[in-house]
């Protein structure tokens, strides 16, 4: 029987994990557009992509364009497999394979 | 463990965000496209308000930058493995949007240079409102804004019309796609 990622299961960290799995592979999204997307705050949105990063479900890069620092977050391969799995359980969960 | 209600609505979280990210990068993608237009027919209308008789002509390299610009584009913008098959359907719809503007114009209208001026905007607006209904509102705002302007200029501008085409058509397009960047 499959689990549920504990990990990806919190609510925020489901939106960043379905929105960076939208993405092409190795494609990113800006930190501001992350969170324009999911509907988060700064501090909130980084706590949990940081809880993402130690997982080893996403990549965080950080440059400066000009003066301006951007922070990029990507899906690593781990990342989406994992966003596979759990989407795969929610859906036999939904059809009454698990209990 | 979850029931099957809360495995849904995660589902449907899930969908809703997957929506979000595809619309966020039509706007991207699209923004560029419709920036670029804005400041061709800005240059255009400025040409040809300058040079009258060679109209035909800067209208022609005008659109053939534009229509290979927005190719180029839609295939190089990432938006993934469907990128050439999506350049390749825009491309067929620049040549069935052509043709059919020219028959309606030229063979069934006999459209005179005021007409042709506004004419040609104004069709590729009615394209603009109709992909918003698939792809976004905000496709809709600016046909409808910049259709608006259009017309206001077909009437009211008498001699002016190429120089108040270049602010309100191009400009219309430039904003909107800036706007559409934004969201």
């Amino acid at each position: 029987m499959a689990e549920l990622d504990e990990i990806i299961h919190q609510p925020l960290r489901l939106r960043i994990m379905a929105a960076l799995n939208a993405l092409p592979v190795s494609t990113g999204l800006e930190f501001a557009r992350l969170k324009k997307l999911t509907g988060a705050t700064d501090g909130n949105l980084g706590a949990h992509i940081e809880t993402l990063a130690r997982a080893g479900y996403v990549a965080v890069d950080k440059t400066f364009v000009g003066k301006k620092p951007q922070t990029t977050v990507t899906a690593t391969a781990a990342g989406r497999g994992a966003f596979a799995r759990h989407v795969a359980t929610l859906q036999e969960i939904i059809a009454g394979k698990q209990p | 463990m979850i029931d099957s209600q809360q495995a849904s609505a995660a589902l449907n979280d899930i969908n809703d965000i997957v929506h979000r990210v595809r619309q966020s990068r039509i706007y991207q993608t699209a923004s560029l496209i419709i920036t670029m237009w804005g400041a061709l027919v800005f240059v255009g209308y400025i040409a040809n308000y300058t040079w009258p008789p060679q109209g035909y002509t800067i209208w022609a390299v005008v659109d053939l930058i534009g229509i290979a610009g927005s190719i180029a584009i839609a295939a190089f913008s990432g938006v993934g493995p469907g990128a050439g098959a999506f350049a390749v359907r825009l491309l067929m719809a620049f040549l069935l949007f052509i043709v059919f503007g020219v028959f309606c114009s030229m063979v069934l209208g006999h459209f005179g240079p005021r007409q042709m001026l506004v004419f040609w905007p104004l069709f590729t607006m009615l394209f603009y409102a109709l992909a918003g209904l698939w792809f976004g509102y905000v496709f809709i705002v600016i046909a409808l804004g910049s259709s608006a302007l259009i017309v206001t200029a077909y009437f009211y501008s008498g001699p002016a019309l190429l120089l108040w085409m270049a602010v309100v058509h191009g400009g219309a397009l430039i904003l909107g796609g800036l706007w559409m960047r934004r969201i």
